[in-house]
């Protein structure tokens, strides 16, 4: 296939506006499989992904399209995570392709989470085609849609592409704007070999299976590669395309993407964004955009049973074989016992990795207060980085203390500026500069505590904005703050667990909100529940959850025993999920009651 | 030994559907005789398996058994004389709507042989009443209370419901004062539960009904408790409250972990460790006894773990409490062993109490005998 056929393309769209149902239509189009092979959702293999519609790992499947004239083309659909936590991942797939499929939905418009994927391709150089979907819906509004889509891209109306996927309505229209419109993948064949690698999975047979894309060279079974990178050295086992399976094709040519495996055995040996090179002829220089990827936020994950630490270490151990972006080192809390601190990229990797470990490994765990790092020097001159509050240096030797900040940039239409300018003031931003992209669009270029975007920023700035706004971000370096650590006692006993490291000035409308969230997710128990927060020994909150008062079921039951014991079971069941902590026993969400500021 | 043991007939037929009812019934009253027939015939399929058991009490509950006419209970009485050996010293009730009760009629039930009327009154407010779908009003109460003494019943008994939306303490006062002038020999005092399935659990999700929360529940219960030990009614379970000996023989049964045997739709039976139970459902039930087979729904054989709860979380209930003795013979092992932690903390919370013999909720205990039973 000559690199003139060859398409290369993705698909950026919301939550629910129809990615997954769009791509499924084309791979059947495309005959790349029959209604028999169809389960819904192809391209989101973990369960995980095809319940919250949100793609974790990368994906790319190829499909043979030949045009209504006979021609014959090459399709590769190459499918990006969708969230500012990946958004590190999402940058490197999106420059394995080309083009990329604007998916909006026909009901409910452009949103925040499309628009700042769609800059990260515009960025990117890809070709942009708008299709509105859903247009037979009742509620669908075509016409205000197009609207939004030339304002936000600047096209013409007659370029946007009127479908639902859902019926097969512009299937047809959309394969062929992709031919025409997507420019086939450019590079020199001749020129030493360098592939971009922009996902890797684990494989228990395998080891890694890396995607691929081709920008200069080829690939062969057998080649000596190098990753350049990180300079680990090793030999192609094979290579191929991906259909619905792994097709091996010994080759892989200039502007073709397809996946890789080279024996290496753990998906940290395989950077994504690396860049492969055979070893004898390098390329002079790796593809641009590699980033090392660190962890932005840290909790504590411990079993509630404290028995099962030991399955939940192989849990992790077989976990991370598939996800290269989490760290953990075992760690002890005096209420939880022993367990792992870990590190995630964001919230949203975290509630993933919580997830994945409860239904993939059917661990039972609690998840502390997410944390970032921040430097301690003492009077002694030394410094620490913490990482969890229950290290962090007593009062009375803290010299200073530093946090990290962001360079955030915030893109939205200008009638919001207002409402961010509130949020991020509570948010102890600081507005470096304000520019426009164009009349309808502004750009706020902030500092931002790291700590206080983990905590609920991003769903803050959704609503205030109704979806407009998008966040960007990246690491800028450490300010002085005035921090405090503030504890939470249940009973008089202190909970580390729940131990933040917060703000001064914030100190006591966090600690007032915690332990009124305390009191509404602890159960009334046997005997009144004390819930204070204090900084040091100085108590700042304190709320009660009074004892219980009734608990049996004054009815008649007639002969029904079997109802009242499964009852009863039951809620014996529920209690052995809580975490006993002194003699107070505490549910798991109450852990994460810290973690959303309002409500 | 012939193991002695209860008879409960469950009688599917309402005029109307009370709205806050989860138990089976239907308001097509056209297919009682259908039922009857069906009952006959699972009455006489049942008779093989239990003929070494003398039933010492009979209970007909529903539903509204006070529907069915004086011949439908005769030919029912003389299908299970036939056919099970009933203690003649036996309790024999029947649950009654005040509006379904005339002098005949409850001559009628004396003849039949029942000795002991349960009447679901549940309130002796008009507006009560009215919110909660009785179809009775408070006169007919005091018409059918004097009716059932006039036709002899010397046991009766007054359903009460408490902790409902609406209800205040002198409406509920009110309602105590007014069985209590009646001098019933029994008073058993149910809170409102907004059960799955029910017109007022779908009114409660939608906002417009909301429970009362169990510190105001808690108040009404111990309402009634107080206001009725003060005239001689002992509060012998949670719910149930009896002058003299006048205990309901039959609940006791449940509660005592004796077995019994249920007919009817959704009837529920407990013999040699074996629970189980019928259709909930009148058509299914006919349908399968015309073809002669029993209309089962579920049949369960407890484990000794699930014997052994079930004794716990029922004896509690009970004021008399667990019985030592008793569980040492059932289970072959006594209570403490396997349950020493959890009858020490519960000591030390003053939960419980500890006697030579009997091991049994304290006054704190009793209102929270299900987290209690928790423990165990």
């Amino acid at each position: 296939m000559s690199m003139e056929n060859i398409r290369n393309f993705c698909i950026i769209a919301h939550i629910d506006h129809g990615k997954s149902t769009l791509a499924d239509r084309l791979l059947e189009a495309t005959g790349t499989l029959d209604k028999r092979q169809m389960q819904a959702q192809v391209l989101d293999s973990m369960d995980l992904e095809r319940e919250r519609g949100i793609t974790i790992k990368s994906h790319a499947i190829r499909m043979n399209y030949k045009t209504p004239e006979g021609k014959s083309y090459v399709f590769n659909l190459v499918d990006t995570p969708g969230h500012v936590d990946f958004s590190y991942e999402v940058s490197r797939s999106l420059a394995a392709a080309e083009g990329a499929l604007l998916l909006v939905d026909a009901a409910q418009g452009v949103e925040a989470q499309t628009i700042s994927t769609l800059y990260q391709a515009i960025d990117n150089d890809l070709i942009i085609i708008p299709v509105i979907n859903k247009i037979d819906l009742p509620s669908a509004e075509v016409d205000s849609v197009k609207h939004q889509i030339m304002e936000l891209i600047g096209c013409e109306e007659e370029e946007i592409v009127l479908a639902s996927a859902k019926n097969g309505i512009g299937i047809e229209e959309i394969l062929q704007a992709i031919v025409e419109r997507v420019p086939p993948p450019m590079g020199d064949p001749n020129a030493p070999l360098q592939a971009l690698i922009f996902d890797s999975q684990f494989d228990s047979y395998r080891g890694v299976i890396s995607l691929v894309k081709v920008f200069n060279g080829e690939i062969q079974d057998g080649d000596g590669i190098t990753f350049m990178i990180t300079d680990r050295d090793y030999e192609v086992e094979e290579v191929g395309n991906l259909l619905l399976k792994r097709v091996r094709t010994k080759k892989i040519s200039t502007g073709e993407v397809g996946y890789l495996i080279c024996g290496a055995k753990n998906v940290r040996d395989i950077k994504v964004g690396d860049t492969v090179t055979h070893t004898k002829k390098p390329a002079p220089k790796p593809l641009p955009g590699y980033r090392q990827v660190k962890p932005m936020v840290f909790a504590g994950i411990y079993p509630v049973d404290t028995q099962d630490f030991e399955n939940l270490r192989v849990s992790l151990e077989k976990l991370v074989l598939n996800d290269s972006s989490l760290i953990y080192e075992p760690e002890t809390s005096s209420a939880l016992g022993f367990g792992f601190r870990c590190g995630f990229l964001g919230l949203l990797h975290m509630e993933i990795v919580q997830e994945r470990l409860e239904r993939e490994f059917d661990q039972t765990i609690i998840v502390t207060t997410p944390n970032v790092v921040y430097k301690v020097t003492t009077t002694d001159g030394e410094m620490h980085f913490v990482d969890n509050p229950s290290k962090m240096p007593e009062p009375g030797v803290q010299e200073k203390v530093e946090e990290p900040l962001i360079d955030a940039h915030i893109i939205t239409p200008p009638e919001y500026i207002g409402n961010i300018m509130k949020l991020t003031n509570d948010k102890r931003g600081i507005l470096k500069n304000t520019s426009y992209i164009d009349p309808s669009r502004a750009d706020l270029h902030y500092h931002l505590p790291l700590a206080e975007v983990v905590f609920d920023f991003f769903d803050r700035l959704k609503s205030v904005t109704r979806g407009y706004a998008s966040l960007d971000y990246e690491f800028h370096g450490y300010m002085e703050s005035k921090m405090v650590k503030l504890d939470i006692f249940i009973n008089g006993e202190v909970l580390d667990a729940l131990s933040v490291i917060v703000h001064k000035e914030k100190a006591y409308e966090h600690g007032r909100m915690i332990c009124q969230k305390l009191r509404k997710l602890i159960p009334r128990q046997m005997f009144e529940v004390v819930i204070q927060a204090g900084i040091g020994s100085k108590i700042i909150a304190r709320e009660s959850v009074k004892a219980l008062r009734k608990n049996v079921l004054a009815k008649c039951y007639g002969g029904d025993i079997t109802r009242k014991r499964k009852l009863l079971e039951k809620q014996k069941e529920g209690k052995k999920r809580m975490k006993q902590v002194g003699r107070v026993e505490i549910p798991q969400e109450a852990f994460l009651a810290v973690l959303s500021a309002d409500d | 030994m012939n193991p002695d043991g209860g008879l409960y007939i469950h009688v599917p037929f309402c005029h109307t559907k009370c709205e806050y009812c989860d138990f089976y019934s239907i308001t097509l009253l056209d297919q009682i005789e259908d039922f009857v027939e069906a009952l006959l015939r699972e009455i006489e399929l049942r008779a093989a398996d239990f003929r070494e058991v003398t039933f010492t009490t009979v209970f007909f509950g529903g539903g509204t058994p006070s529907l069915l006419s004086a011949a439908q209970l005769r030919r029912i009485w003389e299908a299970l004389q036939a056919n099970f050996r009933i203690d003649p010293q036996g309790e024999f009730s029947i649950e009654s709507n005040p509006g379904t009760l005339d002098l005949p009629k409850l001559q009628a039930f004396r003849e039949a042989g029942f000795n002991r009327l349960s009447m679901g009154v549940q309130s002796f407010n008009p507006q009560e009443l009215k919110f909660l779908g009785r179809i009775h009003s408070v006169a007919e109460v005091y018409n059918s209370f004097e009716n059932a003494r006039m036709a002899g019943f010397s046991n009766i008994n007054i359903d009460l419901m408490t902790a409902f939306p609406g209800i205040t303490r002198e409406t509920f006062r009110h309602s105590l004062e007014a069985a209590l002038a009646l001098e019933s020999e029994h008073i058993s005092c149910y809170t409102l539960i907004f059960e799955p399935g029910t017109v007022f659990y779908k009114r409660m999700l939608r906002g417009e009904l909301s429970p009362l929360g169990e510190d105001e529940e808690a108040l009404y219960y111990e309402l009634a408790a107080e206001v009725l030990a003060k005239h001689g009614y002992r509060q012998y379970e949670i719910s149930n409250f009896a002058r003299g000996d006048h205990v309901c023989r039959h609940n006791l049964i449940y509660w005592k972990h004796r077995p019994y045997l249920g007919l009817g739709p959704s009837a529920h039976s407990f013999w040699q460790n074996t629970r189980f139970g019928n259709k909930r459902s009148l058509s299914a039930y006919v349908r399968h006894l015309k073809k002669g087979e029993l209309a089962e729904d579920f049949r369960e054989t407890l484990s000794q773990d699930d014997l052994m709860f079930e004794y716990i979380f029922l004896s509690l209930r009970l004021r008399e409490g667990l019985d030592l003795e008793d569980f040492h013979s059932r289970f072959g092992q006594p209570l403490h062993t396997r349950h020493q932690a959890a009858i020490e903390r519960l000591l030390a919370d003053n939960l419980i109490e500890l006697t030579d013999h009997h091991l049994r909720l304290s006054r704190s205990g009793w209102m929270v005998a299900d987290a209690v039973a928790e423990y165990f």
